[in-house]
């Protein structure tokens, strides 16, 4: 079990590398072939979950979990791409590892979109918010993630990716013959709102993910769940 | 929830339809095409709703449609069609086109989508996930029908706090933020504790003890394998029209003409069939009630 993990992280961080130095090779059919790429490397972590034993107890509570990070966007509705969801799906995986951390993103994703509504948007959320989750649940025990600093440094490393990938869904569905020009301008319009996302994880971070580890950590040794 | 018309149906076939007009949008590549497209689910979304839902959207549409026609133009400059020059540089007849092809394409990628969200709906939508994954489908039920529940605590919690003074929607920003995480906290604590007697009651009540079956909504009928079918064979026609590159315009080394022609015509009536079954569907039912209220 815990050897497969390995294998499997190790294996989708590689493909997701290679997502990244994709457009620099071969610039046709990237939109079919990215797909392709990001599927391999999303879909073993779904395949793994859904084949996985779980008490009900572990159930409700990654399901809890998820909706708490969906239903944290309704207080911050008035703050513009201010919301806490990020901050959720980082706080629970710190406590519950990586396969948790990634299950709770898409669920987030999913859930959220059911109720604000499905996009072409969905799948890449799923995907970010999921590799998020599962990046947090990783680095859990490094001396990285323990302190502050570092915890702060990953959100807001992470809410600018989280932005950058969102703009993928638009640059890669729309725009067949890539100019790195049209690129840069796309992404320099949304600078604003990913550096809001970013600070508002460090924000989040600082202030509470003491306090959000703590309670969960708290709840998860009381119950012995996900042991 | 609505039977009728295009809710008839089962989500399979209506999955498979908004798979099979989602391809077409990306491969058929040709303003005339996409022209015809926007303009069918546009009449479409009168149909279902009197484009209600269209108009919350719209202005995320429009804006993004202008995004594209405006910046291609600047930024494309391959091509033969030397039309005017902006700031002294050229613009380009063909680069004007592929922003129109790729704001369409755009805007009618989204149309799906809006409509998308009111004809498979939540139930439907879950019921398809259960076939992929019951685990996955599972989980998002649970999640899905906490959503709610959470709602009303949050709520429960704020007009409490308000009773305090603390708010989300007074004083600066940063006390907004952090009354906002102080609430969240506090639907954290209580909902963790109350999800273990959902957890229990679940157990208690059979979950895990053996495999679970589940419960079929919806069938598969004969009109259901008719729409099928016919919606296969009006994509596989597409993707062939695609092959052909007759359903594509080209730009580049020389620009095609935008207007049809020979076998063109063949394609573009099996796209035109291809969106109006929708239509079809919803028109007759529109049809039939104008009819039965004259009559009364």
């Amino acid at each position: 079990m815990a050897r497969s993990k390995k294998i499997l992280i190790i294996l989708s961080v590689a493909v997701l590398l290679l997502l990244c130095c994709f457009p620099l090779i071969i610039s046709e059919h990237y939109m079919i072939v990215s797909l392709l790429i990001m599927g391999i490397s999303f879909l073993p972590f779904m395949y793994r979950f859904s084949k996985q034993k779980l008490t009900s107890r572990e159930l409700v509570m990654l399901a809890i979990l998820g909706a708490i990070a969906a239903v944290s966007r309704v207080p911050f509705a008035s703050l513009p791409s201010v919301q806490p969801t990020t901050f959720v799906i980082i706080a629970a995986a710190i406590v519950l590892g990586p396969q948790s951390g990634f299950v709770i993103g898409v669920l987030a994703a999913i859930v959220s979109n059911l109720f604000l509504g499905q996009g072409p948007w969905t799948p890449w959320q799923m995907y970010a918010w999921g590799m998020i989750g599962l990046t947090a649940g990783l680095l859990r025990n490094t001396l990285f993630m323990k302190h502050m600093l570092g915890r702060c440094v990953y959100g807001f490393g992470v809410g600018f990716l989280f932005g950058w990938f969102m703009n993928l869904w638009f640059v890669v569905s729309m725009i067949n013959q890539i100019s790195w020009t049209e690129i840069l301008l796309y992404y320099s319009a949304s600078f604003y709102f990913d550096l809001a996302h970013a600070l508002s994880n460090v924000i989040f971070l600082f202030l509470f993910s003491n306090a959000w580890i703590k309670i969960i950590k708290r709840f998860k040794t009381k119950y012995g769940l996900f042991e | 929830m609505s039977t009728r018309g295009v809710w008839s149906f089962h989500p399979a076939v209506m999955l498979a339809y908004y798979v099979v007009v989602i391809i077409g949008f990306m491969l058929s590549q040709h303003p005339v095409f996409l022209a015809v497209g926007v303009g069918f689910l546009l009449v479409f979304h009168f149909l279902i709703d009197k484009g209600k839902q269209l108009k919350t959207w719209s202005t995320m549409i429009l804006t993004l449609a202008v995004f594209i026609l405006v910046l291609t133009p600047v930024f494309n400059r391959r091509g033969n069609h030397i039309l005017f020059y902006l700031f002294g540089n050229q613009v380009m007849l063909e680069a004007i086109i592929q922003g129109i092809m790729l704001a369409l394409t755009l805007v009618g990628i989204l149309l799906v989508f809006i409509s998308l969200n009111q004809i498979i709906s939540q139930d439907r939508f879950l019921y398809l996930f259960a076939r992929i994954s019951p685990q996955w489908a599972l989980l998002s039920m649970l999640a899905v029908r906490f959503v709610p529940l959470l709602k009303k605590r949050l709520k429960e919690i704020e007009e409490i706090q308000k009773v305090r003074g603390f708010s989300v929607t007074k004083g600066s920003i940063k006390e907004r933020g952090k009354n906002g995480m102080l609430f969240l906290q506090a639907l954290l604590t209580g909902s963790l504790e109350q999800s273990i007697q959902s957890a229990d009651s679940m157990s208690a009540r059979g979950y895990g003890q053996q495999k679970r079956t589940h419960y079929q909504a919806f069938t598969m009928k004969n009109k259901d394998w008719y729409a099928l079918t016919f919606i296969l064979v009006t994509g596989s026609c597409m993707v062939f029209g695609w092959w052909l590159e007759d359903s594509v315009l080209s730009l580049l080394p020389v620009l095609e003409t935008s207007q049809l022609e020979q076998r063109e015509w063949v394609f573009i009536a099996n796209w035109t069939l291809l969106l109006a079954f929708p239509l079809w569907l919803e028109g007759k039912e529109v049809a039939k009630w104008k009819f039965y209220l004259q009559k009364i």
